[in-house]
Formats: structure tokens, sequence, C-alpha cells
């Protein structure tokens, strides 16, 4: 989890999901969601990491990155699959949820600077935690760069090597503790500032409006369809299930499309 | 084991919705506790804490690939209200981050919570007994005795998880299919037949029921068998913070983190910076 | 050599409103280390650009500290506006700008325009006031580039001039400033005095600031106190004044800047050397009549 590149790729990035309305992805995210829960059909499921496959695709986001980030999960929902699937196919779909809902997440995450995604939370949760919500967004970058310091500190002091797990374990957990005494006393410091610049309680953070109104409406709309599929088939699954296979054929040509667009422009 | 790291999609709707409603709960209540006094103080705390809890477990401890959370410690130097703030936060930074999932943030939210308050709780009971100057032990037994329980918890949800599945189909409020691997080419086309088994929908009830007790039962096996190498390692790495933090800055550990004074300002009277 | 003069002091200001009055303030650290501001009075006049001078750990930020109503002082007294920072900072943060040592913790807001506009929505302005004032004062500061960018991806010298955007902002009379030239590099040092010199020309903005960089208080400051380790003010007056104080420094650790060491060498060789001057003219022009008198 590489917080500082997830960062840079939201606050630095430019594709056309960048310029999308924060809110507007985030509707978006929730249909998608909506339709990864409700489906148990593994086709289905397919077609929405596809789908999503494919707009990660044309925003140019980082492949690596975005794998690795929503293949963490798939770990974990395979410990999950292995003791309650009850058949190698449960289990895949099992995984394939996992991996799509992190995949929305992460979609959204990696084109989305942080605030933006949290600054709507905060409206809504008591001022305490939404502001704290956007604090920890600063902190986080503070605390990163002083661990980095620190564990170089720690290790070279401990003449850090691969060879030495203990030595490795030790020089972590004391740069933990050095970490630790840094965040209290960096908390007591950003609440000298709040008060200094005259803190009230509840920070306000403003959020971007879309450049273009219609590009959010087809994200959006083409989220709702990702989610009326997926209603379909769960709903009327003993009509349409002899024809699951046309569904992953739409995402399929789309990712197909992107990927031979992108391979013709760079 | 902090985090039910069950994904996305997978536990039925009541639980996870419920999950929502009593962390929801839960926050409202800490956040009207904790805004009592002090509010402001601890709104860079809470930020703070929080993201050491994301940073520490972003950092693996090199040769094992083991992260740490540090909740244990978070707990003991927040106390219960902010400690349930922290872990909603926490929660819902690694959700978007992919590390873990959206609608479980609520289960995910009581869980780190729990951990965060229990953990407070058992180590001050032995404090009493054991004394301060084994407060490294005392955290140490504290973290194993905390993780213990909340496994158990992340354990439950999941009987849970399987319970509810049965439940839906029982009650028929959700089409049986729905909740049941059904292989989609099952109607035409070709047959994988890796469900086929045969078996009538009667049949199917009473082998779920069985089937409840067999998955959560092996996801218990699971949990319980990796599970106290995690607890343990999170023991040592807390009792060897704790035991550090309580040489250096006694109060923040026995009395909590807003019981600290200021400390000396960085670079001044300290004669350099 | 001239001592420090309260009378002379206060005569120069006589027609002006004591903005700042420090005496005697002692502040002990839940550690036992104590910093006791006594000696002289620490004084600001409307207007005035002082800069604090003293080696680590002489107080100068705990001195800055007392102003800000960070920390309380135990005895003396500490009067900004007519106030007691500690009891009643409300009443007058809108009128002081703060810029404190590690502007990377001073940026709360996740991007550079919400943190510039964190000061005036807190007081409560409408919107259009706050994106008014915002773009004013990023503007003012040339830094209008950077509105929509987050504070970690800035490069130092960037984040402090977020930092005093974020001071400025609310117009204030007084700019605390504590080691505002820390970290930034020639050309955006020199960028900063002129925008201060401004401020202080064009709105009459009172300036406060503790520096190690010792070429900038001639260049910057009308005004210098001089604290010893512990918190002694021993001394106060112009530049000129207190540069020519070459053992009082030397004590205090404090190296003058390298024209004042020059003439002072000078002075020691030559009988007839003449006065220090501070800057590069001033020097050439002393220097050039010297030689064509000599």
């Amino acid at each position: 989890m590489d917080i500082g590149r997830i960062d840079a790729a939201a606050t630095l990035g430019d594709s056309w999901l960048h310029r999308v309305a924060p809110a507007s992805k985030l509707v978006a995210f929730a249909l998608v969601l909506a339709a990864v829960i409700t489906s148990w059909n593994v086709l289905v499921v397919g077609s929405l990491t596809v789908a999503l496959l494919a707009v990660a695709a044309s925003a140019r986001l980082d492949g690596r990155l975005l794998l690795t980030l929503a293949g963490y999960p798939a770990v974990f929902a395979l410990i999950f699959a292995v003791s309650a699937a009850t058949s190698v196919l449960g289990g895949t779909t099992i995984v394939l949820k996992a991996v799509t809902a992190a995949l929305a997440a992460v979609t959204v995450i990696l084109t989305t600077p942080y605030p933006y995604v949290f600054a709507p939370i905060q409206r809504v949760v008591p001022a305490i935690v939404g502001d704290a919500l956007l604090m920890t967004y600063r902190s986080l970058f503070l605390l990163l760069e002083k661990f980095g310091n620190l564990l170089t500190a720690a290790r070279l002091r401990a003449g850090l090597s691969a060879g030495h797990p203990v030595r490795a374990a030790r020089a972590t957990t004391r740069a933990l503790g050095g970490l630790l005494i840094y965040s209290f006393d960096l908390s007591q410091r950003s609440y000298d500032i709040m008060r200094m610049r005259g803190y009230e309680g509840r920070l306000r953070v403003t959020l971007p409006t879309s450049t273009s109104p219609g590009t959010d409406a087809l994200l959006i709309g083409g989220a709702a369809a990702l989610l009326a599929t997926s209603l379909a088939w769960r709903f009327g699954w003993q009509a349409l299930n002899p024809y699951s296979w046309v569904v992953p054929l739409v995402p399929l040509a789309a990712l197909a499309i992107t990927l031979l667009a992108r391979g013709r422009t760079t | 084991m902090s985090h039910i790291h069950i994904p996305d999609g997978v536990l039925p709707l009541w639980l996870w919705a419920g999950g929502w409603l009593v962390a929801l709960a839960m926050i409202a209540v800490a956040g009207r506790i904790a805004s009592r006094s002090e509010a402001r103080r601890k709104v860079p705390l809470v930020g703070v804490v929080a993201a050491l809890m994301i940073v520490s477990m972003s950092s693996e401890i090199v040769p094992i690939a083991y992260h740490v959370n540090l909740s244990v410690i978070a707990g003991i130097l927040l106390g219960p209200a902010l400690s349930v703030i922290t872990a909603f936060i926490v929660g819902g930074v690694l959700a978007m981050f992919g590390h873990g999932g959206v609608t479980v943030l609520g289960l995910n939210t009581m869980v780190l919570g729990a951990e965060m308050v229990i953990g407070w709780a058992i180590f001050h009971g032995l404090l009493r007994v054991i004394g301060r100057p084994r407060a490294a032990l005392g955290a140490g037994l504290a973290t194993v005795m905390t993780l213990a329980v909340t496994t158990s918890l992340v354990v439950g949800v999941v009987w849970l998880g399987g319970a509810g599945a049965a439940a839906e189909r029982e009650s028929g409020a959700l089409d049986p299919a729905t909740m049941r691997f059904e292989n989609p080419f099952a109607g035409g086309i070709f047959e994988l037949g890796l469900l086929d088994d045969g078996r009538s929908e009667a049949e199917e009830d009473r082998h779920d029921e069985d089937e409840r007790y067999l998955s959560a039962g092996r996801f218990a096996a699971v949990v319980y068998t990796l599970g106290p190498f995690g607890w343990l390692i999170e023991a040592l790495v807390t009792a060897g913070i704790i035991g550090y933090v309580a040489r250096v800055r006694p109060r923040m550990v026995f009395e909590g983190a807003l019981a600290e004074e200021r400390q000396r300002i960085p670079g001044d009277e300290s004669g350099g910076h | 050599m001239t001592r420090y003069d309260p009378d002379r002091h206060a005569e120069a200001h006589r027609d002006l409103e004591t903005v700042v009055h420090v005496s005697c303030v002692r502040h002990s650290y839940e550690d036992g280390t104590t910093v006791h501001l006594c000696g002289l009075d620490f004084l600001v006049h409307r207007g005035q650009r002082v800069a604090v001078l003293g080696p680590n750990g002489s107080g100068k930020t705990t001195l800055l500290y007392h102003l800000l109503g960070l920390l309380r002082s135990r005895e003396g007294e500490v009067r900004v506006f007519g106030v007691d920072p500690a009891e009643a900072w409300p009443k007058i943060r809108q009128r002081v700008g703060v810029v404190l040592q590690n502007v990377d913790e001073q940026l709360l807001a996740p991007t550079v325009a919400d943190d510039v506009a964190f000061s005036p929505r807190q007081y409560g302005m409408p919107e259009d006031e706050v994106a008014r004032r915002v773009t004013a004062t990023l503007g003012l500061l040339g830094i209008e580039h950077l509105a929509d960018r987050v504070p970690h991806n800035l490069s130092g010298g960037e984040k402090r001039k977020v930092a005093l955007a974020g001071a400025l902002v609310m117009e204030p009379e007084l700019l605390v400033l504590d080691e505002p030239f820390e970290g930034l590099d020639p050309a955006s040092r020199a960028g900063l005095i002129e925008l201060l010199e401004r401020l202080s020309e064009e709105r009459g903005v009172t300036v406060v600031m503790s520096t190690h960089d010792i070429d900038s208080v001639p260049e910057f400051a009308d005004y210098a106190y001089v604290l010893a380790p512990g918190g002694t003010i021993v001394f106060s007056g112009t530049p000129a004044e207190v540069f020519a104080e070459a053992e009082l420094l030397a004590h205090g650790n404090i190296k003058p800047p390298i024209l004042a060491e020059l003439f002072a060498a000078l002075g020691r060789a030559e009988p007839d050397a003449p006065a220090a001057a501070l800057s590069i003219d001033h020097a050439v022009e002393a220097l050039v009549r010297w030689k064509r008198g000599g």
C-alpha cells in the first residue's frame, strides 16, 4: 500500500476520469458496488471487472499499482473462499467479487484526491469525526516522511541486513516508538496552529465542480447500466442465465477498443 | 486480524447493514462524549493517531511480511470514545485503498474499535495487578488477550454470515439461486457440472445448515492457526513500544495522551533542532 | 558605543501605539527547564520591524509563543494590543498573522486554496468574500498557480509562501514570524524581504521575527532585541547599534554580519577607519569616502 504513489496518481494525474466531479464518481462507485454485491453470477461479476479495467485503462491509470491494490483483498478472499464456498465456481465468484469491489474503490482513489473523496462524508458525521478524518490526510504525509527518516536512522544504527530478522524487527519497532512520540507532539503543535488560525470546529473543503457535465452523466449512466444488468440477472436468472455469456462481450469489446486506441496514440 | 478481511458482497445484507447501523450509533455516542470537553484539541490527536495506524499498517516488518496495527497502543493512549472514532477513520481510509470492504466498514469499525477499547481496558486492569514498572509486559499480555477476543469476534461474524445466507433462503425473501453459487450455464449451451450434484431443494437446505457450521469451522481453523503468530508479533511490538514510551513519557501511557502537558518547543531551549 | 537607553527608545516612538509589551515573563517546562524572559522589556510599536536575535536555547520561540498566547506566563506581563493573549486570544487573533518554524505542520487544509481560506471561513466570512481574499493573497505572493495543489507536493519555499498567505489573508496588523528565512533559497529570501518591506510600507504592518539569518537584520529590521542563553533580554537597539556590540554578540554566540566584522577589524587595524556600514551600498560609499579623505 504505497500511500505516496496513490496520492500522486490522484493529485498530479490528468485524465477524463480525474476531471469528473468527485460527487459523480462517488455516485458511480456506489452503483458499481451495489452491482457487485447483488450479483452471484460469475460471468456478470467478471463483466463488471472487465468494465472497470476498461475505464481504468482509458484513464491511463498505473496498471501495476491498480492491480497490486485491487489484488490485495484477493488473498484474504481466498482464505474466506476456501473455508466458506461450496464449490470452485462459488470460490471463484467470491474472489472475483472482492477484487472487483476493490478495483472500483481503487479507481476512485487513484483519480480523486483524498480530501474530495472524504469531504462528502465529513459533512454528514459529527464535527469531531469529520474534521479528524480530514486531518488524517495531512498527518499521513507528515508521518510517512518522519517514519522514513526514523527507519533509516534505526537501520543504520542497528546495522540492518536481510540476514538479521530480529534486528530488523527491532529497528522497525524502535522507529515506530519514535514515530509515536513524534505523533503526539505533532498533534499538540497542530492544535496550537489551529487555535491561532481561528479554528472553531468544522473544516471546510471546496469541492471542484465538473468541467463537462456530459461526461459525468455518461459515467453515472454507465454505472447504472452495470447495476441494471446485475439486478436483471439476479432476479430473472431463470430466464437469463442461458444468455450470461453475452454479458462479458460488451465490456471486453470496450476494453479491446480502449487498448487499441491507446496503442495508436502512444 | 483486526480488520475483517471478508470482501464486499459476501456477507448478507442484514449483517453488514446492521454492522453499519451499530457502528454509526457508536460513532454518534463517541462523538458526543468526545465533544464534551477539549473537543478541538482532540481533532488533531485523532487525525494523527489514525494516520499513525495507517502508516504502521502500510509498512511491513521487513523479512516476514507482517504488518502491525498498533491498535492496542492507540487504544491505551486514546481511551474508549476517541478509539471508536479512530477505528472508523482508519477503516474508511483503508477501504478506499482497496484494503477491506466498504460495505463491511461498519463491522470493521466495530471489531477494530472493540480491539482498541478491550486492549485499553485489559491493559489498565493488568497494571493494577502487576504494577506500572511492568507496563511493557502488561501491554504485551493485553495485546494477546485482546487479539484472541477480536479474532473470535471475526469468526462469529463469519458464522452469522453463513447463518444469514441460510435464513434468507428459507424465508424466500430473496431468490434462492442468488445465495447459491448457481452455474450460469445450467440452463443451456453447455454444462460445467461443477454444482450439479443432483440433490433436491430440501436436501440442499439441510445441507446448507451443515455447511454453515462446516464453513465457519473451517474459517475458524484457518484464523486460529495463523492468528497466534500475528498476535505474538503484535504483542512483542506493542510491548517494545509501550516500554519505550513509558520510559520517556510515562504520563502518556498511564494517563492517556490528553494528560500530556506541553513539551518543550522544538528548536528552542534544547540547544539545537 | 550605545548602551540601551529606554528613554531614547520611548521618545523615538512616543507618538506610536505600543502593540506588544512583554515584561519579565517566566516559563517553566514540565521537565524543569526554565526560561526567564527578563532584563529589558520587550516593546514593539506600530509599524516597527523588530528582529529577535539570540543563540539556540535563548528562548526566542518561547518569547514568540507568549505573544501568541500559546504559553501562559506564570509571572510577569504579556500584552498584545492591550490584552493578555493567553486569556483573550480570540479577541485579537484576527489582527495577528503567524508563521511558525515548521511550515509543513502549519498547512492544515488538504489543498492550498482551502488552507489559505482557513481563517476567513472559520471567522464566518461569506464564501464570495473568502474567494476574493484568497485570490488576492495568492496574487500578492505570486503563487496563484498553486491554488489547487496539495501541500505535501510543494517545495519548501512554496510551503512557506502558502503558510505566509494563510497568515496574510486576514490582513493582519501584526505579523509574527519564527525563523522566516529557514530553508529559503537566495532568490526566495530576497523576494520575502521585499514583500515584508512592501507590507510594512504600504499597509503599515508591524513585524516581529526571530531569526538566525543575521544578514537579513540590517536589510529588513529597524529594531532588534538580543536574547542571552536562559532568556535574558540583554540589549536592544537599531541594527547598527546592536552589531557594534561585538563583545555582547560573541558572548551570545551570535555571529555578526560579515560587513560588521569587516568594519570592526578595520577599526582595530586603522584608528581612522569609518564606522560600520551594514549594507553593501553604504559600505562602498564609506570606504570610498575614507580612501579619498585618507
